[in-house]
């Protein structure tokens, strides 16, 4: 292991400090660094709440700002956090129209976060959820219950924080995460492991001329482990499984994220978009938004994933609207 | 006792939490061998959290408001999964019961009725899992069946128990399918489970008490 670190132990904690201290339109509550909220929630606007396991910036906690998420309760590396830190960020997010909590389907988060709508009922907040499942590797077609939430969870915060933003009430915000949820696919590649610093070595093995297409996020299998191919080869077999459920025909819009997982230069995930934007353009359909970057990552795994958004008139503004948080900011061009 | 009402239920309550310190470092031993070992501190942590809970709400919050009080605390105190399903169990438990004043075995099947389903959807557990709800469903089962044959709480509960103590045993005999344990798959085989053993001295305790 080669990381900075004080102290293995303190890792997500002396994390949360830096980022208190860097971006002080963050703040805490119930005097717990892991309850991370807005310093200031917008009166009457229905609260946007995620968490889930750090080692992923600038998921989760890196999209709590304007027009996006409200708070966040920040787990160990890989881990859920708690019910009760889930409940804490809740009761100061809600302001009076209620809380969605939008996470990705992972056993842990789904008991607490349930726990916390839970409790969160007992105080009078009206909470409703959606749960990002867009990794198309991790589970067949008719068995999308199953699916990881990856990637694809950013345009479901975007399209959500934008909803909330323009003062909808919960009902009709949640109708539309829910529906930028079932309109969006990732795919993922993975080329190295990454390093849990508690455990201190790698979680798995890739050897130097391979890949394995579909892994997750924390090192979970993938589709399978085969001969590192050239990088247009690559997006074509990943493509493939995403055309394959969301297709696109002659005038077809499509917003796209391409996602590095932490090891990988954004030169490489330049030269993914390149083919990835030519395919598009084979099928006659547009690429409207496009991002390239660091959204979701797994520590120092090097590789990439493909998250693909199919566009309708509803989804297309919330999609566009301009958001301003510490990891992700995007103006009104 | 001919059924349980508020003061009876903070005694209830101690007597649990004075169960789960005892029962320690049994569950300790007994979860250390396919699980991490927190099952103990979890369970002792619960339910002095909650004893503390209800005994400085008092009687006079009532029985509902005091199960409810007690599962919003558990879920505070230990949040691993077993205290977080613990947690949902009383929650659900007190639902169940609203506006009721006193458990008679009627009110003790729909309180844990509504506890082993609260755990089997918050789990997304089956039966035949091997977790606590193979034995709690058993138990609402026969609570049901004294219900509907007029059979008094104590009777009643010393039947659900047997019943739980019975389901404890068959638990030996299925592979884990939730939780860390289900890594180990057929070395549980033989194993009782210890999420179960938990629902078997919830139901030995209060039966305990009530026949007292």
């Amino acid at each position: 292991m080669k990381k900075f670190l004080n102290d293995p132990a303190h890792f997500v904690d002396e994390m949360l400090e830096g980022i208190y201290r860097a971006h002080p339109q963050l703040t805490y509550v119930n005097d717990d660094k892991r309850c991370l909220v807005v310093a200031k929630p917008t009166p009457g606007k229905v609260g946007i709440a995620t968490g889930g396991g750090s080692g992923h910036l600038p998921l989760f906690l890196g999209y709590v700002g304007d027009n996006m998420l409200d708070g966040c309760a920040v787990g160990g590396v890989f881990q859920s956090p708690s019910a009760d830190q889930m409940h804490e960020v809740t009761k100061y997010i809600d302001q009076g129209a209620g809380v969605l909590y939008v996470y990705g389907n992972y056993s842990g988060d789904i008991i607490n976060f349930d726990m916390a709508a839970e409790l969160a009922d007992i105080d009078g907040i009206a909470v409703k959820q959606v749960i990002g499942n867009d990794d198309v590797a991790s589970s067949a077609v008719g068995e999308e219950h199953k699916r990881r939430g990856v990637a694809g969870i950013f345009f479901v915060y975007k399209v959500s924080g934008a909803a909330a933003a323009a003062m909808l009430p919960l009902d009709e915000v949640t109708r539309l995460a829910d529906k930028a949820r079932l309109n969006v696919r990732t795919i993922g590649v993975a080329l190295s492991s990454c390093v849990v610093p508690e455990i201190g070595h790698a979680t798995f093995s890739v050897g130097d001329d391979e890949m394995e297409i579909g892994m997750g996020i924390h090192g979970e299998p993938g589709i399978g482990r085969t001969k590192l191919a050239a990088a247009d080869a690559v997006v074509d077999e990943m493509m493939e499984r995403i055309f394959a459920e969301l297709p696109a025909g002659s005038g077809d819009e499509f917003a796209v994220l391409v996602n590095g997982l932490g090891g990988t230069p954004k030169e490489e995930l330049y030269i993914l978009f390149r083919r990835v934007s030519q395919l598009f353009e084979q099928r006659g359909s547009r690429v409207k938004h496009v991002w390239i970057g660091e959204f979701a990552t797994a520590m120092e795994m090097a590789g990439a994933s493909i998250s693909v958004l199919k566009l309708d008139a509803e989804l297309d503004p919330l999609v566009a609207a301009p958001t301003n948080t510490p990891f992700f900011a995007h103006y009104k061009v | 006792m001919d059924a349980i009402r508020a003061d009876d239920l903070i005694g209830l309550f101690q007597r649990w939490r004075d169960t789960f310190a005892e029962q320690r470092n049994f569950l300790i031993a007994l979860d250390g061998k396919v699980g991490d070992s927190d099952l103990g501190i979890t369970m002792a942590k619960s339910f002095a959290a909650a004893y503390d809970t209800v005994a400085a709400e008092g009687a006079g919050a009532g029985l509902t408001k005091l199960l409810r009080s007690a599962g919003a605390i558990m879920a505070k105190t230990a949040p691993s999964t077993m205290g977080t399903l613990t947690a949902t169990g009383f929650l659900r438990g007190a639902k169940a019961l609203d506006g009721k004043e006193a458990i008679g075995t009627p009110e003790a099947a729909a309180f844990w009725r509504a506890f082993a389903t609260g755990i089997a959807e918050r789990g997304k557990a089956k039966l035949g899992d091997k977790t606590i709800l193979d034995v709690l469903d058993p138990v609402a089962g026969a609570l049901e069946t004294a219900a509907a044959s007029g059979l008094a709480l104590a009777p009643a509960l010393k039947a659900a128990a047997d019943s739980a103590e019975a389901e404890l045993e068959r638990t030996k005999t299925m592979v884990a399918q939730h939780g860390k344990a289900a890594a180990f798959q057929e070395k549980t085989l033989g194993l009782q489970d210890a999420g179960a053993t938990v629902g078997v001295l919830l139901l030995k305790t209060m039966t305990d008490f009530v026949s007292e």
